[in-house]
């Protein structure tokens, strides 16, 4: 009797060892993308990110023999620290994750682990030089800005212009990317540039910093810095009466540099900043569409400062259109690669598929070129009451529509 | 052939002695630690754990670093908050060396170590005489100074990207996030076992005994500042070798994962979960983790970035710990469990009756001239005293004349201005350990024992400065030498607590009364093997039948052939049993001799009997 009820009981393991559902027969598939950024420390950066691939997830359609995949969004906080983002990596590949949008901080350590588990992964805010080489490493891509073309851009802008440029550059590991890739930008042109001052991040008065500047007989201050060291640059400029001309690096936009200067708006004004542009060549339309869907979905991102009619300040999504834009590229190559099953497939579909993006411009890769943002995609823009416009002496950035900020 | 037959029987009867001991000290416990060790060795081949086995490695290795520092704080009480400086230093020593100079991974791990281990050694040196708040703010800043250099230097931090290192691979196979959660059980496991073993032992009872009162332990011989040295550099070595794995586990060393951070959490952990308990640091580590967890929880559904409530539900903890005695989560739970299940305590067997062992070598204490001033104040002036074996010199003088300066002047604790103390002709200078190798120790004013320790630990600390295999490594692996040393100071101990009359050997030191604690200071000083005792105030507080057993006592100890020094303000007791006394006024002395001399002169008179009688 127990001999038969023991072999009762394997059976019925047995069976339910093999009883398990052929994923393929399944109508609906749910994939999983990671969003790796620095929630808890630039919280701006973060969401936006999240919000962008969440937009682009929640309307992606494909639809493979039979199978229709949705995509599900799912967010790790690096705290910018390598080391955590690469855990997360490995963390989100073993979630089944299949691929990974990434704010940019510790790519270098986390390809690998991605390039192994044939997931491709995504920088959608950082430019630093070398994260990206289609060669050398694969499966990652970049829809973002890159530091050297912000850098030559600026070049090109400035340089032009006669002033003698003091470059500030904070401590931040970001400040200090941007510093590498200014040296290499104005290296050519070394008397445009007064002097070069590296100053703490976060610090909270930089008056100092900011004289040594002036008394180097600078006419221009070009900083690249976490949007704090923007803030404090800035007063300690204005709250002297020097009416210098500041220009900074994409972090000029945080609405963190507007509300920690909420009382001195006429600080702000005239700060121009570096950025990929919103609209392109066909108009504001793809942009202000990309905008409307995010705001009825997510709310609109309040800057939390109002211009000098008492309009509050909305953020546009700029930042958030790349990780929407890498999210509809990777649909596409899902849907060229035949699903999901051949993570290869995928890698190798993600160079030969292109969408249009959320500004109009056609997004894609190709086996010899990762990079989704091209250097002329650099624009220029310009801080007047809190709310900012294209400037109109750079060619690139003249011709492109403003983007209504107020509400 | 003989002489290896020798050997070969003197070693097995060595590693029976061993299995004999280990036996005798196995209990319930032990197996269900041993399980537990077992279950998460081979949890990784059970489990579905590949996907979190890099978490669950960078974790083990993080509770190791948490053990080192229970090291620190709980077995010596350094409150060091720069235990994530010196994961940092190995993290970043092994990555630049594998990185920058490709060092293979064994040598670079074993410079890494090296290196944290030196820093250790500075740190501990700049440190060691601190009082514990400024050493948590010297070491905050250690933790500081290496962000900022860090940050300072992106060519050695590798700045935003971090510094990026190989494969990790040994003997050709490369290190699994798997194979790294083995070793670094392993290492825990190791740790634990060694703090658990060093603990009740020699180094261990030295070190808290310098933990809870320095001075008195210093008055035993126990060489402190060593000692504190060795132990905050051992901390230190294993925060570089959770360090250097942790790095060679994520194959990327960045600056913002250490520095004041790390060391808050860390220090948090060992606090939260128990300082003096070697799973203490593991189960702070674990709550931490788990806070962590639910802020993670907590936070998606409320919509706040994940471990935006880390930090509360962290300080919420620290409050608990705050509101449960401060002792920490771990040692609460014992304490709780104690209540309801007190722990069956096994009566040790009568001890056969001692005869107090006769002073081998006895030898006459000299003091001539001694002399220290503090400013103006002169508390010694060329004062000369005399201790002769088998003698009970009694130092009586009113408050404030000179009496605990002039015992500390002799035991070493204070170097006098003028002046020789001479055991026959040696003369005795240097530390107070040095003075009681030679047979010279002494008792604190104050009440000073051990309270964390055992009234036969407390006698251990003395019993162990004639060790001569006590080292820590000898502690830990438990040779021979070291056994056999332990057996002889646990005779020591058990013989000077028979003879002060502490007759319950485990009974902790704090909850003896007030003059068993002071008869328990008196056997620590005896554990020592003295020729000399100087004591401070023995009869303190004690009632009319204690004064009596202590007078006995003394006669006991001086016919022994002991010098004694006892320095009393309660003369019926110095009537009783002093054979010379030695009178101080205002550093200076103004009569000695017998009693009946002592008693019969005006000045003594004058300055200090009054109305009282001596003789």
């Amino acid at each position: 009797m127990r001999r038969l009820i023991l072999v009762v009981g394997l059976c019925a393991a047995l069976a339910g060892c093999g009883g398990h559902k052929d994923p393929s027969s399944t109508k609906t598939k749910t994939v999983t993308i990671a969003v790796n950024a620095p929630f808890s420390k630039t919280p701006y950066v973060g969401q936006t990110i999240a919000d962008g691939a969440a937009l682009a997830a929640s309307k992606a359609a494909v639809d493979v023999n039979g199978v229709k995949y949705r995509f599900r969004i799912k967010r790790y906080d690096t705290g910018l620290s390598p080391s955590t983002a690469a855990r997360n990596v490995r963390k989100a590949i073993s979630d089944g994750a299949v691929a990974v949008v990434d704010e940019g901080t510790g790519v270098d350590a986390s390809w690998q682990f991605a390039r192994d588990a044939d997931v491709p992964l995504a920088i959608t805010y950082q430019g630093g030089e070398g994260l990206v080489d289609a060669a050398k490493r694969p499966n990652v891509f970049r829809i973002a800005p890159t530091d050297h073309g912000m850098a030559f851009r600026w070049a090109e802008y400035l340089i032009p212009k006669k002033l003698k440029i003091a470059v500030i550059t904070d401590d931040s590991s970001y400040g200090q990317q941007g510093a590498k890739a200014l040296h290499e930008a104005f290296s050519e042109n070394m008397s445009s540039v007064a002097t070069k001052l590296t100053v703490p991040a976060d610090a909270p008065d930089l008056s100092p910093q900011v004289l040594r500047a002036r008394r180097a007989g600078a006419t221009a201050l070009l900083v690249w810095a976490q949007p704090t060291t923007i803030a404090s640059v800035l007063s300690a400029a204005r709250s002297s009466g020097w009416k210098v001309p500041v220009y900074s690096s994409p972090t000029g936009e945080d609405p963190l540099v507007r509300q920690q200067l909420a009382n001195h708006p006429d600080w702000v004004d005239g700060l121009t900043f570096a950025s990929g542009r919103p609209t392109a060549e066909v108009g504001a339309g793809p942009f202000l569409s990309f905008q409307r869907d995010l705001e009825n979905r997510y709310g609109v991102q309040l800057v939390g400062v109002k211009t000098p009619d008492g309009a509050q300040v909305v953020q546009p999504p700029d930042y958030a259109m790349y990780s929407y834009d890498f999210v509809n590229v990777l649909a596409a190559a899902i849907q060229r690669a035949g699903g999901t099953g051949d993570k290869k497939k995928i890698l190798s579909a993600l160079n030969q598929v292109t969408v249009a993006g959320a500004n109009g411009d056609q997004r894609g890769f190709n086996e010899n070129n990762h990079e989704g943002v091209v250097d002329d995609d650099v624009y220029f823009a310009t801080f007047d009451g809190m709310t900012y416009r294209p400037v109109k002496d750079d060619p690139l950035s003249a011709t492109l529509v403003p983007i209504e900020q107020r509400r | 052939m003989n002489a290896t037959t020798g050997v070969l029987d003197e070693t097995r009867a060595e590693l029976s002695a061993a299995v004999r001991d280990a036996r005798a000290a196995w209990s319930w416990t032990t197996t269900l630690w041993l399980l537990a060790f077992a279950a998460a060795l081979i949890a990784p081949a059970v489990l579905p754990l590949s996907g979190r086995m890099p978490d669950l490695a960078q974790f083990v290795y993080l509770a190791l670093a948490a053990v080192g520092l229970g090291y620190a704080v709980g077995l010596a009480g350094i409150p060091s908050l720069g235990q994530g400086a010196f994961l940092g230093i190995g993290a970043f020593s092994e990555a630049l060396l594998r990185a920058k100079a490709d060092w293979p991974l064994v040598p670079s791990f074993v410079a890494a170590v090296a290196i944290t281990a030196g820093v250790g050694v500075l740190t501990g040196l700049a440190t060691g005489r601190l009082r514990s708040a400024f050493v948590a703010v010297s070491t905050w800043i250690l933790s500081w100074i290496l962000l900022l250099l860090l940050t300072s230097f992106p060519g050695i931090s590798g700045g935003a990207q971090g510094l990026v290192l190989p494969e990790a691979t040994v003997l050709g196979h490369t290190l699994t996030p798997t194979d790294h959660y083995v070793i670094g059980i392993t290492l825990v496991a190791l740790a634990v076992l060694a703090l658990a073993v060093i603990a009740p032992r020699a180094p261990g009872l030295g070190l808290a005994a310098a933990r809870d009162q320095r001075r008195a332990a210093t008055g035993l011989g126990v060489p402190v500042a060593r000692s504190r040295l060795g132990v905050f550099t051992a901390s230190a070595a294993i925060a570089g070798v959770a360090g250097a794995l942790t790095v060679e586990l994520l194959q990327v060393a960045d600056a913002s994962s250490y520095g004041p951070a790390m060391s808050f959490k860390l220090f948090v952990a060992v606090i939260l979960g128990g300082a003096r308990l070697p799973l203490g640091p593991i189960v702070g580590l674990l709550v931490i983790s788990a806070f962590s967890n639910v802020a993670e929880q907590v936070g998606g559904l409320r919509g706040l970035p994940p471990g935006r409530l880390e930090e509360m539900l962290t300080g919420y903890g620290m409050l608990l710990v705050l509101g449960l005695g401060g002792a920490g989560l771990l040692p609460a739970a014992r304490g709780w469990w104690r209540t309801r299940m007190p722990p069956r305590r096994v009566p040790r067997p009568s001890p056969p009756a001692r005869e107090l062992p006769r002073v081998e070598s006895p030898e006459p204490l000299r003091a001539q001239g001694l002399t220290k001033s503090f400013g103006s104040l002169v508390a010694l002036d060329h004062v000369d005293l005399e201790l002769a074996p088998g003698r009970v010199h009694a130092l009586i003088g009113p408050n404030g004349s000179g009496k605990t300066t002039a015992l500390k002047a002799l035991v070493g604790e204070l170097v006098p201005d003028e002046g020789t103390v001479r055991v026959n002709r040696t003369e005795l200078s240097g530390s107070a350990r040095a003075r009681v190798l030679q047979g010279v120790v002494g008792t604190q004013q104050a009440t000073a024992v051990f309270p964390e320790l055992t009234a036969l630990q407390n006698a251990l600390v003395g019993a162990g400065l004639r060790l001569k295999h006590d080292g820590p490594f000898r502690s830990v692996f438990r040779t021979p030498k070291a056994r056999a040393d332990e057996r002889v100071a646990e005779n020591t101990a058990l013989g000077a607590l028979q003879v002060v009359g502490v007759n319950d050997p485990d009974r902790p030191a704090s909850e003896l009364t007030a003059h068993e604690q002071r008869l328990l200071m008196i056997a620590s000083a005896l554990a020592t093997e003295p020729r000399v005792v100087l004591l401070d105030e023995p009869a303190a507080g004690a009632s009319a039948t204690e004064l009596d057993r202590l007078a006995g006592l003394l006669h006991e100890l001086r016919d022994t052939g002991l010098a004694l020094l006892v320095i009393e303000h309660n003369l019926r007791f110095v009537r009783r049993v002093a054979d010379e006394v030695t009178v101080l006024e205002a550093g200076r002395r103004i009569a000695s001799g017998t009693l009946a001399e002592v008693a019969s002169d005006e000045a003594v008179k004058m300055a200090y009997l009054g109305r009282h009688n001596l003789s």
